[in-house]
């Protein structure tokens, strides 16, 4: 699979790259200091249950704006001077200091986990601008979960939705939308399962006059993007830096999979795209090639379709695209062996 | 305790060995996907080889297929940063199933997670968020930790965190509650040494008199890590080499343990393995003989 490019023009291997999670503390910037015009409460502890400190502390850990702002939002803390009778002053830095390693940790943590999710993304915007957006983000989508495996899943609903009114600069929304929309794909397809696949011998060995009446469902492992922008061929040229630059609106459709272990990106023609569409929808293989006469009107690229078609269709069994081959007569069906 | 290696006829007749009869495995590394490639392909001799459990979970991808693979070769222990044993929320089933079938998938020899909480009221700060040291806490972690040694029919075994802050409302040491939450729940004990280190230097206590309350006959793994001295505060960014005064805490507290199994942790700007691999095997410098 390796050796072979992958069709008709565009895409390429891409080497896999998970960023895993860890149990460090991310690297500190600057830590918020109280004004000095606070001074030290004396007084004896805030006396507060357990779950009520907890509750507390995660609201002003995650707190979107200044740390001091947050410790006094949920009312177990007044004023900023009587932050110390909950968490004590150190030997060397005062109480909403240390807090502040938390404040900066709990943000910079979800930040690295989308900038490893959205790589292009992050180049399209610059960091700061991404940074931005990824604030918003956290903000926006906090995490459910004991895992963050999926916490990057609503980048490219929250870019449609008009990412929280952050400031993203002249980059048009609909082709960020895109590009996170392709990113996420990749991270959702290295994470699926590779169950078995439609092989070429089951697909040769099917009588061709059962052939019209045959459905092929999408694998696991692959996602049909169809995109407002030509999202891919920008990828490819951040990918081998190129240093792309935002292109203009175009259509175009692109399948991302997973064969063993290296992840493909393939630009589709129309008539690829409106025949897999119809596949991956659940029509006959009849039906779906109907769609190309109905789809296509370049009299050009029809004829091509026609000539190309069954090469397709073994470069994609070859790529594992399809689950299986679902036969009328039941008795037919079949996966790889 | 079970002792692999020559170290049986050590001189630690007169220290503990641990109460879960879990194995000495030597010295091992944290698993990264940057390395994946050069153990499938060198085999390096390495101990053992711990997983962050959570990067494994909620997958059934690439990651699993890289993680068969060296299970198959080395020696595993899942390390976990998301069971949130402190948490006032009720304990994740979904998540501590899907865990268990992780460990049983892999052979784990042993499970462990932080001594703190990571988020409340159903969300989570992916955080290791300290725990305010008092009886109401105890009472709580205790019985939390119970819970899931009997949901996984094996002792689990917690770590002490670095921290950042302490609590006003704290009534005891760190080290008096990690005693007395290991002995009331009966559970075991993975000593960051590092951790302490960076803990005392935060709060401005002896690590010393750190190590010398811990029950070295639950002590089952210890870690080494390098962190980022900050001037103000040290932060536990598991980036670098292990500085001496971690690797002395590492030698007084595994000679006490009478041995355990000894593992470096490097999450930032990892370098090749081999570099990674020089500076855990260092630890042999520090411990006497007391490791294989
Ligand atoms: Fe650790």
């Amino acid at each position: 699979m390796t050796d072979r490019k992958p069709s008709p023009l565009l895409g390429g291997a891409t080497e896999a790259f998970v960023h895993e999670r860890a149990s460090a503390t991310p690297r500190n910037a600057v830590l918020e200091a109280a004004p000095a015009a606070h001074g030290t409460s004396t007084r004896p502890p805030v006396v507060a249950s357990f779950d009520r400190l907890q509750s507390w502390f995660a609201a002003s850990v995650t707190h979107a704006g200044l740390l001091s702002e947050g410790v006094v939002a949920d009312g177990l803390v007044s004023r900023l001077d009587e932050l110390e009778r909950v968490v004590t002053r150190g030997p060397r830095l005062g109480a909403l200091e240390r807090l502040g390693v938390y404040h900066h940790g709990y943000r910079a943590r979800l930040v690295e986990c989308l900038a490893d999710d959205y790589p292009a993304v992050q180049y399209a915007l610059g960091t700061d601008t991404f940074e931005a957006l990824c604030h918003g983000y956290i903000a926006r989508h906090p995490s459910r979960s004991p895992n963050l495996n999926a916490y990057g899943q609503h980048m490219s609903a929250f870019l449609v939705e008009g990412a929280s009114g952050v400031d993203l600069g002249t980059a048009p929304l609909a082709f960020l939308a895109g590009l996170a929309t392709l990113e996420w794909a990749l991270v959702e397809v290295l994470h699926a399962a590779a169950a078995p696949v439609l092989s070429l011998e089951t697909l040769q060995s099917t009588p061709p006059d059962a052939w019209p009446s045959a459905r092929l469902p999408r694998a696991d492992t692959v996602r049909l993007l169809r995109l407002a922008y030509p999202v891919n061929a920008y990828f490819q040229a951040w990918r081998t830096d190129e240093a792309p630059t935002i292109p203009t609106a175009a259509a175009s459709a692109t399948v991302v999979y997973r064969h063993e272990l290296t992840l493909w990106r393939l630009d589709l023609t129309p008539a690829m795209t409106a025949l897999l569409s119809a596949l991956f929808g659940g029509e006959t293989l009849g039906d779906a090639l109907a769609h190309i006469e109905r789809e296509v009107h370049d009299a050009e690229e029809l004829a091509e379709a026609e000539r190309s078609v069954m090469i397709w269709f073994r470069e994609w069994v070859a790529g594992g695209v399809f689950a299986r081959i679902e036969l009328p007569d039941a008795n037919l069906e079949g996966a790889c062996p | 305790m079970r002792v692999d290696g020559p170290q049986a006829n050590a001189t630690n007749e007169e220290h503990v060995a641990n109460r879960f009869d879990l194995p000495n495995l030597g010295i091992g590394l944290g698993l990264r996907t940057v390395h994946y490639g050069h153990i499938l392909e060198h085999a390096p001799d390495v101990g053992w080889f711990e997983i962050i459990s959570e990067n494994y979970m909620q997958t059934e991808g690439k990651p699993l297929w890289f993680l068969d693979q060296i299970a198959e070769r080395y020696p595993i222990v899942m390390h976990g940063v998301s069971m949130s044993i402190g948490s006032s929320d009720p304990l994740n089933w979904d998540y501590l199933r899907e865990f268990k079938a992780l460990r049983d998938r892999v052979g784990a020899r042993w499970v462990s997670d932080h001594l703190c909480w990571t988020g409340i009221a159903g969300r989570n700060t992916h955080d290791l968020l300290p725990i305010p040291y008092t009886e109401e806490a105890l009472r709580h972690v205790v019985s939390r930790v119970r819970e899931v040694q009997d949901f996984l029919e094996a002792p689990l075994v917690i770590e002490n965190p670095s921290t950042y802050v302490e609590f006003s409302g704290s009534t005891m040491k760190e080290w008096e509650f990690l005693r007395a939450l290991t002995e009331q729940a009966d559970c075991a004990i993975l000593l960051d040494v590092n951790n302490v280190y960076v803990s005392a230097y935060n709060h401005g206590f002896d690590p010393d008199e750190y190590l010398a309350a811990i029950p070295y006959d639950r002590v089952v793994q210890f870690h080494v890590a390098g962190h980022t001295h900050n001037g103000t505060h040290i932060v536990d960014t598991h980036v670098g080499p292990v500085v001496d005064p971690v690797w002395r805490l590492l030698g007084h507290a595994h000679e006490r343990a009478g041995g355990a199994s000894i593992l470096l942790e490097w999450d930032a700007d990892i370098p090749p393995f081999p570099v990674a691999h020089a500076e855990a095997k260092k630890a042999e410098q520090w411990i006497g003989g007391v490791a294989r």
